[in-house]
């Protein structure tokens, strides 16, 4: 991951809302608190936010209702503008921006997805995954085109002609996966997608999206609030509270290493076997130690629990998908993590 | 059909005329307002019709009669059939001193408007139609409003009739109200029709009442000139109202200043144009007692009449 | 310490809130009972006080907006040219006026009725088509087409241009927070402001006639539509404004693409509300050159034809009923797709079953002349008859009897004493009275604009009038309560007879006022009763259908708590039902003071003595300056209720969470 290139880079980004933000932010003393912020007439939509986000990378940004997550990822796309700070996409200052660049911007390269789905209820399933591409005055022919292979990439062929109204939720979040891909965009923000949804189909389309990222490899940023679907899908996770990131890692260093009380919180009830992988726990200093052979990176503790009973080496070495020895995993503490022992 | 041949023969005969004249009407559309009297609408159609005939273009507009002499001196609308002297004077002659319209000469016809009864209240109280008799039987006309006073229904505020102030000057025992409209007039006839209630009310002729209610106006002392504005007239030296209205009031047509000009021969025809009393009478009869609509009303009208409309006709198309 | 400023704290509440206008309530009494000695001023303002604003006014329009501005010639400009061509158009294809395109015959009233029986079954299903063709047939049957087409021909222009002109105000008061502020005042204005004021500028602004006539009708109908679309505008959902801006919509794509669909459903409100408002003033603009329907009916109550009249009537609220379900059926009609490879003429069967439909009729019509034309012999009207059924009605004993019981008691023991009694109110004392009422109803805010209003009323100089205005506002307003509350809860038990007393108040709402003021005048003479009670007729609507409405929709879980407590149906009415109905009713008592502010102008036709009647005489003159002042003395006095009442309503809207 820390080979690829920056896709967004957001460095010292602040969101205030309030009377006169600008002005507030530049006069306010440092390491004034959100409850000070507040105490002044001013809400920390983001709060000294910084952040990169890697090509190909999914970034999960998980928080409580009015955290700042969905402020964070409007930021990025310029539905709100910053504040203060930076926010740069591909190198390109965002806010330095025309209105037109910016619709530029949008036209050909992010895509989103919305909690409520956000379709025009008078245009059909296809005239809503059409609308981007008629946006950006594509002709009718290609778009059409391009709007029944989104369709159909998302299993809703022969619905084309249906209103909104007359689809489930979940197709409905379709539609607006389909129409947030249709411009084919290299950044995809998803606001909470699945959230509106029943838990069972939740968990269907969590399985689809996972598909079609495999297919697409797209840069992502995805918001929830329900930290199984951010283990579950993420790459990297940040977590916020009022507005800042109390902490941003992979899921398994989340989970082994909750670097403050209130990320602890969420880590308590999860069952970590099922979350860590071996690869997290592999230390490459101590790769002499183990013998014999490698347990793979990529398997969460869970699945080698009954390797790990039966077992007898103290140090376990641990391969990555090549192959190659990565470090040795320490038997001992590999079977705290599936006992859930701290 | 057969008045339509008529008119269009007539019409020939006028195309031929006028093609050697110098002066050519306008292909504008003269306007010709209607009101919401029955007479006034027959009329306009009846001028209407003939005006077409001589191959004009005619429109007819609704507005209300009051409001119409600001639209005729704008030259909104080209003439106005029926000026009525007690009922429009006031309106007519302040268009008049703003300029823009003017007297396009009178009919042939007397109009009178006074305090009235519908025949059967005459039963009640013989002494009538002389005013005098009204005191004595003010308590017939006494509603459970006015306590001992009779009822007098007076027009329409607009109207300025002046009635609370002649029954002031006259001494008479009655409360003086004000209907809101000619309709509310015929309404509060109407409610007293069944039972035969005596009952006065303002009216004036000609007017379809006359055919529907039989009925006389009140005699009062005769008008005087003045009687309006110099105390020392009428009966009673010290007040103003104290006589009856003229008996015999014009009814004018009026027209606005640049007709002349944009349809000479209409405006021609409009200054020979002369309705009697009689001819008012019958158009509103056509109407309201026949039930025929305004226009099919102006076709019979005019084929019955022809020997009273072609004298109006411009020179060289008759 | 803390004890004694908790207790002036509450002390002050005290005095400001509650108390406030106990005081004042006190002063206005203690005015009253000494006013004998109290100076003129107080009682009422002398002559000299009154400022000259009519002649102000007069001197503004004649001199600034005409002479100098030449404003009028911009209006005559438009009136002459553009309206004046779409105005002839639609007159030359429904009625045969001699305009462009010069169509020798109008369409003939079959192809007509059949379309509208077509579109009505598109929208409605059999019993739409039956109103949208039944309306048209009896309209041709009854002998009123041509008259009927004429009002038409001008709805037919002035309710797009009121469409037009609201979607664009409302969507630049959607987007300019500082147009929206400006234009709210001068929309409440309007709509307070009694429909005389509109006519006589409308005259000398855009000519007598049609024009005229349009254009009166369509100021009056487009507040709404203004109100409609900025409200459509600013429900739609922030994620379908962030999915159009994230797919790359510039702003007049973000405007024309998402937007105005998406607020669809409330500018289709708005565009039936124009089409009502538009019916409203059929018979209104009659005075100012409107042609057909209203003169018509105007010129049958002149010559006392109660028949022909009431048929005019009665064409006018189906005309009415039929466009307003019709569009009502449009807002709620989605789109509903088809399945794909659906050839064309079966998804557009409706249209191409309307044009056939009507060219069929267009063609037979050429042949089939009753297919053309109705004539006035070959219709259908009973006008005689019923002229003859309405006076024997009348003249029935008990009818008479207890008409003459109702008209004396009301006038002689309620309707005069009460006006005697507000008239002898000296001005101050009323002043104070009406503060003391908008504060203890609405709050602070709305008792300032109480006072500046009435103070304004007292120096226009029409004081007596303005108070005995007010007087059979209140009094009619009043009686319909005795009549619409209990009338709306008895509806309100049952979804039938819910339906059935709305379809009922509907079409007395669409009903041309003017047609009832002839009978009443005949039951009760020319009184305040008669004023009055013709007004009820009026009033009694919006209090009934609110009460319908807000008792319809307590919550279930509401009812059944009280069921489960034991209620019984008197305490669940009394103890949940009404309260919680009450801020929906409160609306519907402002609409009805509303309604009432309306009428009572109308029934100047009846006689009165309040601005109505003054109103109406300027009507005569050129007095656009007096006709000013009289107009905006009743807006004055609307808005000072209707600031008041809807204040409380919010307020205890939010109160109850609702």
């Amino acid at each position: 991951m820390e080979t690829s290139p920056i896709v967004i880079s957001c460095q010292r980004a602040w969101k205030l809302f309030g009377a006169n933000p600008v002005q507030y932010l530049k006069q306010m003393p440092e390491g004034h608190g959100y409850e000070d912020i507040r105490a002044d007439g001013y809400i920390a939509g983001v709060k000294d936010v910084s952040l990169n986000v890697s090509k190909g990378e999914m970034l999960v940004i998980m928080g409580l209702s009015g955290s700042g997550k969905s402020t964070l990822v409007r930021c990025f796309s310029r539905l709100h503008d910053i504040t203060g700070g930076t926010i740069e996409v591909d190198g390109q200052d965002i806010m330095a921006l025309s209105e037109r660049d910016l619709i530029e911007l949008r036209r050909s390269k992010m895509g989103m997805v919305f909690q409520s789905f956000g379709l025009l209820p008078h245009r059909t399933v296809l005239e809503n995954v059409a609308f981007p591409l008629e946006m950006r005055g594509q002709d009718r022919h290609m778009r059409r085109e391009r709007a029944l292979e989104m369709i159909r990439l998302v299993g809703l062929e022969g619905r084309e002609n249906y209103f909104p109204r007359e689809l489930s939720g979940g197709q409905q979040q379709r539609v607006g996966i389909a129409r947030s891909l249709a411009i084919e965009p290299d950044i995809w923000f998803l606001d909470e997608p699945f959230s509106a949804l029943d838990p069972l189909i939740r968990r269907e389309m969590q399985d689809e999206f996972l598909r079609l990222q495999e297919l697409l490899g797209k840069t992502i940023v995805f918001i929830t609030h329900d930290f199984d679907e951010a283990l579950r899908l993420a790459d990297r996770i940040a977590i916020m509270k009022d507005g800042a990131i109390e902490q941003c890692d992979t899921p398994d260093r989340i989970v082994l290493n909750p670097q403050t009380k209130y990320v602890k919180k969420f880590t308590e009830d999860i069952d970590k076997a099922r979350v860590v992988h071996a690869g997290a726990l592999a230390d490459p200093e101590k790769t002499s130690e183990a013998s014999g052979d490698p347990v793979q990176s990529d398997s969460t503790i869970l699945k080698l629990s009954r390797q790990l009973v039966h077992d007898e080496r103290a140090m376990i070495p641990v391969a990555n998908s090549d192959g190659a020895i990565i470090g040795a995993m320490d038997r001992q503490k590999a079977l705290e993590v599936l006992l859930g022992a701290e | 059909m057969k008045t339509k041949m008529i008119l269009s023969a007539a019409a020939l005969a006028l195309a031929s005329a006028t093609s050697t004249s110098a002066m050519e009407d306008s292909s504008d559309p003269i306007v010709i307002p209607i009101h919401n009297w029955s007479s006034q609408i027959v009329m306009s159609h009846v001028v209407g019709q003939i005006l077409e005939s001589l191959g004009n273009n005619v429109e007819f507009v609704t507005t209300d009669s009051q409001a119409v002499y600001e639209s005729v001196r704008l030259g909104d609308v080209a003439l106005e059939l029926e000026v009525w002297e007690g009922a429009f004077g006031a309106s007519f002659r302040e268009a008049l001193s703003k300029g823009g319209l003017h007297d396009a000469g009178d009919h042939n016809a007397v109009t009178r408007e006074d305090w009235w009864y519908p025949m059967w209240t005459k039963d009640a109280c013989p002494g009538l139609p002389s005013w005098e008799a009204l005191n004595d039987c003010a308590h017939l006309f006494a509603t459970a409003e006015t306590g001992d006073e009779g009822l007098f229904l007076d027009g329409p505020v607009d109207w300025l009739k002046h009635g609370k102030e002649r029954a002031e000057a006259l001494g008479l025992n009655y409360v003086v109200k004000n209907a809101g409209s000619a309709a509310a007039l015929w309404a509060h006839i109407g409610a007293a029709e069944a039972d035969k209630t005596p009952v006065l009310v303002f009216n004036w002729t000609p007017n379809f009442a006359e055919a529907v209610w039989p009925g006389e106006f009140v005699e009062f002392p005769a008008w005087e000139d003045g009687c309006d504005t110099d105390p020392s007239k009428g009966p009673n030296p010290n007040a103003l109202h104290d006589c009856g209205n003229p008996a015999t009031g014009y009814l004018k047509k009026a027209a606005w200043d640049g007709m002349p000009e944009k349809w000479p021969h209409a405006y021609e025809m409009l200054t020979k144009i002369s309705f009697t009393n009689a001819q008012i009478a019958e158009m509103a009869k056509l109407v309201d007692i026949d039930e025929m609509e305004p226009e099919e009303a102006a076709e019979v009208w005019l084929e019955e009449n022809q020997d009273v409309w072609k004298t109006w006709l411009p020179e060289g198309s008759s | 310490m803390a004890y004694v400023t908790l207790n002036s704290h509450y002390s002050k509440t005290a005095l400001t809130r509650m108390g406030m206008p106990r005081w004042l309530l006190i002063a206005a009494v203690a005015i009253c009972a000494t006013q004998s000695f109290l100076p003129n001023f107080m009682i009422r303002l002398p002559e000299s006080w009154i400022p000259p604003s009519a002649q102000i006014l007069d001197y503004f329009f004649n001199e600034i907006v005409i002479n100098t501005l030449h404003f009028n010639e911009l209006t005559r400009w438009f009136a002459e040219g553009p309206l004046d061509f779409m105005l002839g158009f639609t007159a030359n294809l429904l009625e045969g006026k001699h305009r462009w395109p010069f169509l020798d015959d109008p369409l003939p009233w079959s192809a007509i009725a059949a379309v509208a029986t077509v579109l009505g079954y598109y929208l409605g299903g059999w019993r739409m088509a039956l109103l949208g063709g039944g309306t048209f047939v009896w309209t041709a049957l009854m002998g009123q087409w041509k008259i009927t087409m004429q009002t038409l021909s001008v709805l037919a222009v002035a309710a797009p241009l009121g469409f037009l002109i609201g979607l664009v105000a409302g969507i630049v008061a959607w987007k300019w927070k500082w147009f929206d502020n400006a234009i709210k005042p001068v929309l409440a204005v309007m709509q307070t402001l009694p429909f005389y004021t509109y006519l006589l500028p409308a005259v000398i602004f855009f000519k007598v006639g049609p024009t005229a006539g349009a254009i009166a009708t369509t100021i009056y109908a487009t507040p709404p539509m203004i109100l409609m679309t900025t409200v459509g505008l600013k429900k739609v959902s922030p994620e379908i404004v962030e999915a159009g801006k994230m797919s790359g919509c510039t702003r007049w794509q973000m405007l024309t693409r998402v937007f105005i669909p998406s607020a669809r459903s409330e500018i289709l409100v708005g565009v039936n509300q124009v089409i009502m408002l538009c019916l409203a003033m059929v018979v209104l603009t009659a005075f100012i050159g409107m042609p057909g329907l209203g003169g018509k009916l105007l010129a049958m109550m002149n010559s006392f034809k109660l028949g022909r009249s009431l048929e005019i009537g009665i064409t006018i609220v189906l005309i009415a009923i039929m466009l307003d379900q019709m569009s009502k059926a449009w807002v709620v009609k989605l789109p509903a797709h088809f399945e794909k490879g659906t050839p064309w003429h079966i998804r557009n069967k409706y249209l191409l079953f309307a044009i056939g439909a009507f060219i069929l009729f267009l063609v037979s019509a050429q042949f089939i002349d009753i297919l053309n034309e109705v004539g006035r012999r070959q219709s259908l009207s009973i006008g005689r008859e019923i002229d003859g059924a309405i006076k024997g009605f009348l003249n029935i004993d008990i009818v008479k009897s207890i008409t003459g019981f109702l008209r004396y008691v009301l006038n002689v023991w309620i309707l005069v004493p009460f006006r005697d009694f507000l008239l002898w109110i000296p001005v101050s004392a009323f002043l104070l009275l009406v503060v003391a009422f908008a504060w203890s109803v609405g709050g602070r805010r709305p008792a300032a604009y109480a006072a500046v209003f009435f103070t304004l009323v007292a120096f226009s100089g029409w004081w007596d009038r303005s108070i005995i205005t007010l007087y059979s506002v209140l009094a009619a307003v009043f009686i319909s309560m005795l009549v619409g509350i209990p009338l709306g809860i008895y509806a309100s038990r049952s979804e039938k007879w819910a339906k059935r007393t709305l379809l009922v108040c509907d079409t007395a709402q669409t009903f041309p006022s003017f047609i009832y003021l002839l009978p009443a005048i005949m039951l009760f003479g020319i009184t305040d009763t008669t004023v009055v009670l013709s007004i009820v007729i009026f009033t009694t609507v919006p209090l009934a259908r609110y009460t319908i409405e807000g008792l319809r929709n307590v919550p279930s879980e509401l009812t059944e708590a009280a069921d489960m407590s034991g209620a019984t149906r008197w305490q669940k009415l009394v103890k949940v039902q009404l309260p919680v109905a009450l801020p929906t009713m409160a609306v519907g008592f402002n609409q009805a003071i509303m309604f009432a502010f309306f009428m009572v102008i109308i029934a100047a036709f009846i006689g009165t003595q309040d601005l109505g009647q003054e109103l109406q005489r300027t009507l005569a003159g050129t007095d656009l300056g007096k006709n000013f002042v009289l107009g905006i003395n009743v807006s004055l006095m609307a808005l000072t209720f209707d600031l008041a009442i809807i204040s409380w309503a919010n307020k205890r809207k939010e109160a109850l969470g609702l």
